[in-house]
């Protein structure tokens, strides 16, 4: 029987892996993802999980360890916040390249200086042109499944490629919530043993990452980017398959809420969906009619699908909770993929963007409603009168 | 019911006739005439045999060994950064003893090696060889050394001698001798503080039989073992691709080299001439000593003739360090 727990996002991941039953784990302490690794280490230390637990001497190597396993064709689990996902930056590329489809688990934080605990999307957001599948959980729960649901994606033959399976620091990793706990049995029928085509094997002698010549670089990059072009269609079938198994309702790429007959709507992923869903209730009865779209994967980015349902309404507000400093937009990283994502749209809405959520700092019932402000207005011209804002510190906002 | 780790049992040879005729470094690689490390690469491969996965952080003996679709290795191989060797075979040992625990991969656990030149060892992959040594994995970790960063043309590592002419040290008005450190001791780095290691070595590509005997001696400990290999590198140390071998002995008959088994506590030495030749004639075979005068010369003797006393002990350099001198 389904079992109902109460937990926050940290051992939500942990639990979520046990039942994955991956066998290499490497661990280094950093706040907030540091609780997954002392929930697993407890279960590793209980029996309850086979795996080998490997404290790494740091983020670096926790990703080369991971990488190392999954090279010999077992299911590796990893994880970092903040600096120490930036510390491992070199290994990211070589994990993908490699093909190799370890998971490692991202309780966001901001990045240094000055230090700060707080949860901001930027530390691993920095990563998302390395070849990897990324996306943010709103809630334990979500964070469990995506655990789960990750693996399927990742090690698919089409696929084969390194997951971050992402939470807000604190918001999701430390907060408490209901947690669903599967049966064993159905883990297992949605996730078969890991089973590597190449593995490093002494009886079948390969030759994994050798140095290439320029004119075979581009096919090999092309390899990489085909995996990556496949795994939609593979993240459809995986979600098909969970949501009948596990009894859920997820949809794979975009959640919508109260957008049926919208005329702007909040976009963003993660924890700050939970509060946007209670300022959208609010706006409704006062008869604005507001709505939010959350973003489950950022890589793949669901061009399509984000064309198709963006453009139905008549402003957009990318809340960035990152930073891109200098970028095109000037703000955050989501709105360069949304307005990339809408530029052949024979109806395009008008595009906004705000830096909300930086630092760890909450985004306000408030922020939502001056954020609405100045989207009602957009949704009234059709055109924005700045491509970000920065909560608090803009006159408008 | 979890299945017993098997580990390999590798025997001892007496001679040369007793090297294995059989090749797993196979012609194919673009080493260059001479190449030490090559030949380094050839007889630890003859030493591990086939049921091996050996790891090449990038140096030499990746980018000139591993072009892709040729590949020399006839065991399995991967490439890891240059910063990463101990974690990766970390990882690759880690996942052995789950796969064979589980049931999962039916064989002995295969021979892990490292094969790191110095700057992949004991410079930008310290930490990673380091972290591998305490937690105790069973990998055999090398460290091909040719005293330099060879691959990227010839730059100053940690173990290059002290008067060395390189890309990073050249020789000028203001810096006379070039390169004005003396080198790391790699060995000590790794008996001083790791309590898992119960077997450290070094060896030279001059005494085949001693190496092979070493390297198989590492692995079968079940356990990190750290061996240093002296490999003499033409394009980087400026001397005749000929001459390799001569150069190697030629290093263990001055002091320049010593080759020695650091056994749970106890040295043995091999190889010790019974009257070290003067270290100047050692540097006058190698063109990136060429510019070095007789006050350098003494000050590169006086450091030999301290480290010979007790190789592969701590010593106090007996000259002035760059900061003191100043």
């Amino acid at each position: 029987m389904a079992k109902e727990m109460i937990m926050a996002g940290c051992a939500a991941a942990a639990h979520a892996a046990k039942f994955a039953r991956v066998e290499v784990i490497s661990s280094y302490p950093i706040r907030p993802y540091t609780g997954i690794m002392m929930e697993l280490s407890k279960l590793v230390a209980n029996g309850e999980l086979d795996a080998e637990f490997i404290h790494g001497e740091g983020e670096h190597a926790q990703v080369s360890i991971a990488y190392g396993a999954s090279a010999c064709g077992a299911r590796a689990y990893t994880g970092s916040s903040g600096v120490g996902v930036t510390y491992a930056f070199e290994t990211f590329s070589p994990a993908s390249g490699g093909r190799y489809p370890i998971q490692m688990a991202i309780a966001d934080r901001a990045l240094d200086p000055p230090g700060d605990f707080g949860s901001e999307h930027t530390d691993v957001m920095s990563a998302r042109d390395q070849g990897w599948i990324m996306g943010w959980a709103e809630t334990p729960q979500e964070i469990f499944d995506n655990t789960i649901i990750y693996y399927r994606i990742g090690e698919d033959p089409k696929v084969m490629l390194p997951q971050f399976s992402c939470q807000d620091g604190y918001f999701v990793s430390h907060i408490p919530d209901k947690v669903i706990f599967p049966e064993q049995s159905q883990v297992d029928e949605f996730l078969p043993p890991y089973k590597s085509p190449h593995p490093l094997d002494p009886t079948r002698p390969t030759s994994h990452g050798p140095q290439i010549f320029p004119d075979q670089g581009p096919a090999i990059d092309l390899q990489r980017a085909q995996a990556m072009l496949n795994t939609p269609k593979v993240i459809e079938t995986a979600i098909a398959d969970y949501n009948k198994i596990f009894g859920r309702n997820y949809s794979p790429f975009l959640e919508e809420y109260k957008t049926k007959d919208a005329d702007f709507v909040f976009f963003l992923q993660g924890a700050h969906a939970r509060t946007a869903r209670y300022a959208v209730d609010h706006l409704r009865k006062k008869g604005v009619k507001a709505g939010m779209v959350k973003l489950r994967f950022l890589r793949p980015f669901p061009t399509e699908k984000v064309a198709e349902t963006l453009s139905k309404f008549k402003a957009v507000g990318c809340v960035e909770t990152s930073t891109s400093y200098g970028a095109a937009m000037k703000g955050g990283n989501l709105i360069h993929e949304v307005r990339s994502a809408l530029y052949d749209e024979p109806k395009r809405p008008a595009i906004t963007s705000f830096m909300a959520g930086l630092g760890g700092e909450v985004v306000t019932f408030d922020e939502f409603y001056n954020m609405a402000k100045v989207l009602a207005k957009a949704a009234k011209t059709g055109k924005v009168d700045q491509y970000v804002y920065w909560m608090n510190f803009d006159n408008e906002v | 019911m979890a299945t017993q780790v098997q580990t390999q049992e590798l025997e001892p040879i007496k001679n040369l006739r007793q090297v294995p005729q059989e090749e797993y470094y196979v012609p194919g690689h673009r080493t260059c005439a001479g190449c030490g490390p090559a030949l380094c690469y050839k007889l630890v491969s003859k030493a591990t045999g086939p049921d091996s996965i050996f790891l090449g952080p990038t140096g030499c003996m990746y980018v000139a060994n591993t072009s892709y679709l040729c590949s020399p290795f006839a065991y399995a191989w991967t490439h890891t950064q240059i910063t990463n060797g101990g974690a990766v075979a970390s990882g690759i040992e880690a996942a052995y003893q789950v796969l064979i625990r589980k049931g999962k991969y039916k064989g002995k656990l295969p021979n892990i090696v490292v094969m790191a030149g110095d700057g992949g060892a004991i410079d930008i992959g310290l930490q990673a060889m380091s972290a591998l040594m305490y937690r105790g994995h069973d990998v055999l970790f090398i460290m091909y050394d040719n005293e330099a960063y060879a691959n990227t043309g010839i730059q100053t590592s940690p173990m290059t001698p002290f008067g060395s002419k390189t890309t990073f040290t050249p020789p000028g008005k203001a810096i006379p001798e070039g390169k004005k450190l003396f080198p790391k001791d790699a060995p000590q780095l790794v008996i001083g503080g790791h309590p898992a290691v119960h077997y450290v070595a070094t060896a030279s590509v001059a005494y085949p039989v001693d190496l092979i005997n070493k390297v198989r001696k590492g692995l079968n400990y079940k356990g990190p073992t750290f061996l240093h290999i002296h490999c003499p590198c033409p394009k980087g140390w400026i001397f005749d691709s000929k001459d390799t071998v001569k150069i190697a002995k030629h290093a263990v008959e001055t002091g320049m080299w010593t080759n020695y088994e650091w056994e749970n506590g106890e040295y043995t030495y091999q190889h010790v001439p019974k009257t070290y030749k003067p270290v100047k004639e050692y540097l006058k075979t190698q063109e990136r000593f060429a510019h070095m005068t007789e006050e350098h010369i003494a000050k590169m003797q006086a450091f030999i003739t301290a480290k010979i006393k007790a190789p592969g002990k701590p010593i106090e350099i007996p000259v002035l360090g760059p900061r003191e001198e100043a």
